[in-house]
């Protein structure tokens, strides 16, 4: 879960977020096209979340918004504009915003497909800084959490999509990050799973974190958000 | 815990990964030490058939060529990163390293540990299988020695690697002329046969890489074989290659990974 960061926290030289910044996540025009010269995909996109946001932007397929996402990510760098979290872009400070963000992809990858659920879980742990002596604890509350336990010793290869997919989301949600990004999170989920993905979503918020949700125009969801904006000709508008 | 702490076990966490997803494929290190033993027959009976010059008895060639056949593994897991690297694009695994404190650049050297181990481990069933089997005669004396020679050895042979995985990174193409560079290396450094065979153009270049005085040192440590230049010569050579090339490919491996997000091309694979 969630939780206000402190130095006890990082235990590191790194200072805690700055609080007193007014969004745990701003994009500030933020530009981006794919062949130099043509339209851009993102025209000086704007956007912020609070502290408790749950904020889904929608958008016909290839429209822009997993790009939008990449971004906000730090994976990819805007043409023009910034993207801050608590104050810190992900250029200037890389190893702090990556403290402070997750992103689950769409699709499938980012899984090792020989290695088991648990050792999976205690690799991206240990990659996200998760203290030493809190990596067990947390492996096994993730584990717990999305319902993972039968699954724990099992290879990933071995997995349906759906549980693959449950997986990815219990490491999105395992280091405790302040700022969730969620591209198609639903994908290959079944009731169960997507009820699991809402209640994580709620700590985090509960804890002050905020949350940006994407999915292609039409997607329905039964999970209720602050706002719902399209991204249409690299604008985003209310829906 | 600090800063160090939690990086040594992300460090660790890689490593460990690379173990566990070994350890998956069974036959994997029973089907490397046979190529091993098949190379060891091979150099053996060449060694009986043919007389090289410099070399007294065929004993003193065979072990010559041993340890040229132990640094090859080496060699080739030096380079072996730029494809794993590959391979985690085109899985989206190098993504989630990008996308964690850890970062790109740790995550790519932490990657190279796991196969320089191995190579490690390999390397020395060569030269137990030599001497159990063929029976090379290894200089126990200073065979200890020859484990921190390696260590230094593969911080000079490292980065080779490093600026494979960055041309990996900005072209998505693994190992663009490795394969080339490897038989190079291994003609250039003396592997297989000494470098005064070589025309003097060739033996100039034996100078301009880390590998002929790693080979040299470490055949003197391993098997007591000649050394034509000192031993502090060598040391200083590979010392040297490793303080300029280990900043230059770190360097590399990071701008080529900003160079990915800037362009947007780091999704690509």
């Amino acid at each position: 879960m969630s939780g206000v960061l402190t130095e006890a926290d990082f235990e590191f030289e790194l200072p805690a977020p700055r609080r007193d910044a007014p969004m745990p996540l701003s994009l500030r025009s933020v530009s981006k096209a794919w062949d130099k010269g043509r339209v851009p995909v993102l025209n000086r996109v704007d956007l912020d979340l609070g502290a408790g946001a749950r904020v889904r932007i929608a958008g016909r397929n290839g429209v822009g918004k997993t790009t939008l996402m990449r971004i906000a990510a730090g994976l990819i760098d805007p043409d023009q504009g910034r993207v801050e979290v608590f104050g810190s872009s992900p250029i200037d400070r890389p190893e702090y915003y990556q403290r402070l963000v997750s992103f689950l992809p769409a699709g499938d990858r980012g899984l090792y497909a020989r290695l088991s659920v648990r050792r999976q879980l205690d690799f991206c742990a240990r990659i996200a800084m998760v203290p030493r002596r809190q990596v067990a604890a947390r492996v096994e509350e993730a584990i717990s959490i999305f319902d993972l336990g039968e699954l724990a010793d099992r290879r990933v290869d071995r997995m349906s999509m759906g549980q693959r997919q449950r997986l990815r989301i219990a490491m999105t949600f395992l280091p405790r990050p302040e700022v969730v990004l969620l591209d198609e999170p639903l994908t290959s989920l079944d009731g169960d799973g997507a009820e699991l993905l809402y209640a994580a979503i709620e700590r985090l918020l509960g804890d002050g974190g905020a949350m940006l949700w994407c999915s292609p125009a039409g997607e329905h969801t039964e999970y209720e958000f602050d706002r719902t904006l399209m991204l249409d000709q690299g604008k985003l508008v209310p829906a | 815990m600090t800063a160090f702490g939690e990086n040594a076990s992300a460090f660790f966490a890689v490593i460990r990964r690379d173990y566990y997803v070994f350890l998956s494929y069974r036959t994997r290190l029973v089907s490397q030490a046979l190529t091993s033993v098949f190379s060891l027959t091979l150099f053996y009976y060449v060694s009986r058939l043919v007389h090289v010059e410099g070399f007294t008895t065929p004993d003193r060639y065979f072990g010559f060529v041993v340890v040229g056949i132990a640094l090859i593994g080496v060699l080739y897991s030096c380079f072996s990163v730029s494809e794993t690297i590959r391979q985690e694009l085109v899985a989206g695994t190098f993504e989630r390293l990008l996308l964690s404190p850890f970062g790109g650049v740790r995550g790519a050297v932490a990657t190279a540990i796991f196969p320089l181990a191995y190579a490690f481990l390999m390397s020395s069933i060569t030269l137990a299988v030599g001497a159990l089997v063929f029976g090379l005669e290894l200089h126990w004396s200073t065979v200890p020695l020859a484990v921190p020679a390696l260590v230094l050895a593969l911080l000079a042979f490292l980065p080779f690697g490093l600026f494979f995985t960055a041309l990996t990174i900005a072209t998505k193409q693994a190992n663009v002329g490795a394969s080339w560079i490897i038989a190079l290396l291994s003609i250039v450094g003396g592997l297989y046969f000494p470098i005064a065979l070589l025309p003097a153009w060739a033996q100039l270049a034996s100078e301009l890489q880390p590998f002929t005085p790693a080979t040299e040192l470490l055949r003197n440590l391993l098997v007591d074989a000649p050394m034509e230049h000192s031993v502090g010569g060598a040391l200083a050579k590979i010392v040297g290659f490793a303080e300029i090339l280990m900043p230059l490919s770190l360097y590399a491996l990071y701008r080529a990974i900003r160079l990915g997000q800037r362009r947007g091309t780091i999704i690509e694979y």
